[in-house]
């Protein structure tokens, strides 16, 4: 479904990426973990095109694509979502209106039917309720107003809502309190399927409790350093980012060796 | 003819003050100085297309329309005009400024519909006009609404004096839609007396050179001023809204917001000047104006100036120029919505929040229509 390989991305001409290389199964979930400046959310907004991010090597093909060649809503069409670390609140752009305007935005790039307001207000209140939000939410404008809480489960929401293939969320755990944790695992589980892919970017192994990946990779420095199964990121909370650059220093050493 | 002459004529004021009020505007009025007018012609024909833009069914039966600056009865409806309110106007001269008086002593639960057309004649064509608006008590609705048709140049000028007695309330919506032909001086002054209200919404689209200079004095204690305003402008277009209110007696306040666009080579101004007058004590003066450039070439220059002579001042202001946030742009772009649509969402939603004091649902509807091809931004 997604398939990275040796991707150099430069950002304001500094390399933040540095032949990174990931391959993913639909129904696969992939934790990214690593420290601060390792390249995590850049990974991301690089898959979900954003500008700003020079790609100076490598490919990233998904679903057969050159995914880099892609517009940004494009990219959304095709089923890529990003979860943003962020959420942008946007004054007076209501969010129902948003949504249903993506919604349909995307389904007509598909060839699929729009949605009309009864259909789209059904399939909203389903969605909601997974995720423990208030209706009134929708009559706001975009993110405005929310809490840092609301602002990330209203993230999930709309993945909810949009139903991609290939699903990436940037640090969604962050700022969140225990119960909030819990509703947004509760959303990404109930979305897990066999055809559909996620990437959760994490600084903390906390989240992974909650949604138990298959695959942990560790980002260091731009590229992969270590993957493993779920248990990596337990003893990755256990010794600290440290021991794997240790390991990696090792690993150089004898690399330079032989 | 001198374009020091033409500002006489537009009204008087400290010749020095004026220059220095005109000084982002200048240009466009010396080029317009430099062109010969001819009067232009009361009994100018309007085409079925013309009619559509103001015909609203809305306003049927409340609508008075004035061809360059003189009252038509034969474009005009007024079969269902409240009995509070009362229109008077001369007739019309050959080259008389031509004069309206419009006197409201209750309230009207719908606008009253004023149209003002700028109809081009053979040769660039001028016209001038005088409105007198008078409300005693009660609330009462306008819409003034003006109207350029492309063509030869037109170049319009309305004086208009408001007085808002005791108590009572004007609410007051100004739409210029004017051609790229043409051009309007507006002058408004307004005297507000004790627990009068002024609520106006300006909504300033196309010109050659359109110029606004609003005065308020809020006169009476706890008067009250909200302005609310939105330009977008494209092409060679060029706005300029001057604003001038005073506080003069106790417990006054006004409440200033103003969103302006500008794209291609477009100019827009905005100035908001609030002086607090000494022993305006508790007076209350906010102003914020916001404004949006979409092309490199475009400008847009705003001042909010605050003088403050009393003590108990509650008092903000604020402006800025800036571009599209580019995260907004890309987080509406990563859910699906392309490029062209996003921006019309965020320019749209950016331009909209200027039009919170329109009651009319069927009124901001029209407005939402004039504004949306303005928000395009194709050429971004």
């Amino acid at each position: 479904m997604l398939k990275i390989e040796n991707l150099h991305v430069r950002v304001a001409g500094k390399e933040i990426l540095k032949g990174l290389s990931l391959t993913m199964n639909p129904g696969e979930v992939h934790a990214i973990m690593g420290p601060n400046g390792a390249g995590k959310s850049t990974l991301g907004n690089v898959l979900a095109g954003r500008e700003g991010y020079e790609v100076s090597a490598g490919t990233v093909k998904y679903a057969g694509a050159d995914l880099l060649e892609l517009a940004p809503e494009a990219r959304a069409a095709a089923g890529v979502f990003l979860a943003f670390q962020y959420p942008v609140e946007i004054p007076g752009v209501n969010n129902t209106y948003f949504l249903r305007a993506a919604l349909n935005a995307q389904r007509k790039v598909r060839g699929e039917p729009e949605l009309d307001s009864m259909q789209f207000l059904k399939r909203v209140r389903e969605k909601l309720a997974v995720l423990h939000l208030k209706d009134e939410l929708l009559h706001r404008a975009v993110n405005e107003g929310f809490s840092g809480g609301e602002k990330k489960r209203n993230e999930i929401f709309q993945m909810a809502l949009l139903e991609p293939k290939l699903a990436i969320l940037d640090e969604t755990d962050s700022g969140l309190d225990i119960d909030a944790l819990k509703m947004v695992a509760d959303g990404v589980n109930a979305m897990r399927d066999p055809a559909r892919a996620f990437v959760v970017i994490t600084h903390y192994q906390r989240l992974l409790d909650y949604i138990v990946p298959d695959f942990v990779h560790v980002l260091a420095d731009g590229r992969i350093v270590e993957s493993g199964d779920a248990g990596l990121a337990h003893k990755l909370e256990e010794h600290g980012y440290a021991w794997i650059a240790e390991r990696k220093l090792g690993h150089g050493v004898s690399a330079g060796a032989a | 003819m001198a374009a020091a002459a033409l500002l006489e004529e537009f009204g008087p004021a400290d010749a020095r003050e004026r220059d220095e009020s005109w000084r982002y505007s200048r240009t466009a009025l010396r080029a317009l100085a430099q062109q010969e007018f001819v009067t232009a012609d009361v009994h100018a024909s309007v085409d079925a297309a013309l009619r559509e833009r103001f015909a609203w069914t809305q306003t049927d039966g409340r609508r008075a329309v004035f061809v360059n600056g003189v009252f038509s009865a034969a474009h005009s409806d007024l079969n269902a005009i409240a009995a509070s309110v009362q229109l008077r106007h001369d007739a019309a001269g050959d080259d008389t400024e031509h004069r309206a008086h419009l006197a409201i002593n209750g309230d009207c639960a719908e606008p009253l519909h004023l149209v003002y057309l700028g109809l081009p004649g053979a040769a660039p064509c001028r016209w001038s006009a005088v409105l007198d608006i008078a409300v005693t008590h009660g609330h009462a609705r306008l819409i003034e609404h003006h109207l350029g048709a492309a063509g030869s140049d037109v170049l319009g000028a309305l004086r208009s004096r408001m007085t808002i007695g005791a108590g009572a309330t004007l609410h007051l919506t100004a739409i210029c839609d004017l051609a790229d032909s043409t051009s309007l001086y507006h002058r408004g002054d307004a005297t507000l007396a004790e627990g009068a209200s002024l609520l106006t919404t300006h909504v300033l689209l196309g010109g050659r050179l359109q110029r606004h200079d609003v005065g308020v004095a809020l006169a009476g204690a706890h008067s009250r001023f909200d302005s609310r305003g939105v330009f977008a402008l494209r092409g060679r277009q060029h706005a300029d809204t001057h604003m001038d209110i005073r506080h003069v007696a106790r417990d006054t306040a006004c409440d200033v917001l103003w969103r302006g666009i500008a794209d291609d080579r477009s100019r827009g101004i905005f100035h908001g000047a609030i002086t607090v007058a000494k022993g305006a004590d508790g007076a209350d003066a906010q102003l914020s104006n916001r404004n949006l450039l979409l092309s490199a070439l475009a400008e847009i220059d705003t001042q909010p100036a605050l003088e403050i002579h009393a003590d108990e001042v509650k008092a903000a202001h604020g402006a800025t120029v800036g571009q599209l946030d580019e995260r907004a742009l890309f987080y509406l772009r990563s859910r699906g919505i392309d490029v062209a649509e996003a921006r019309r969402m965020l320019v749209g939603a950016f331009a909209a929040v200027a039009l919170d004091r329109v009651e009319q649902p069927w009124l901001r509807a029209h407005l939402g229509a004039l504004l949306a091809p303005r928000v395009g931004t194709e050429n971004a």
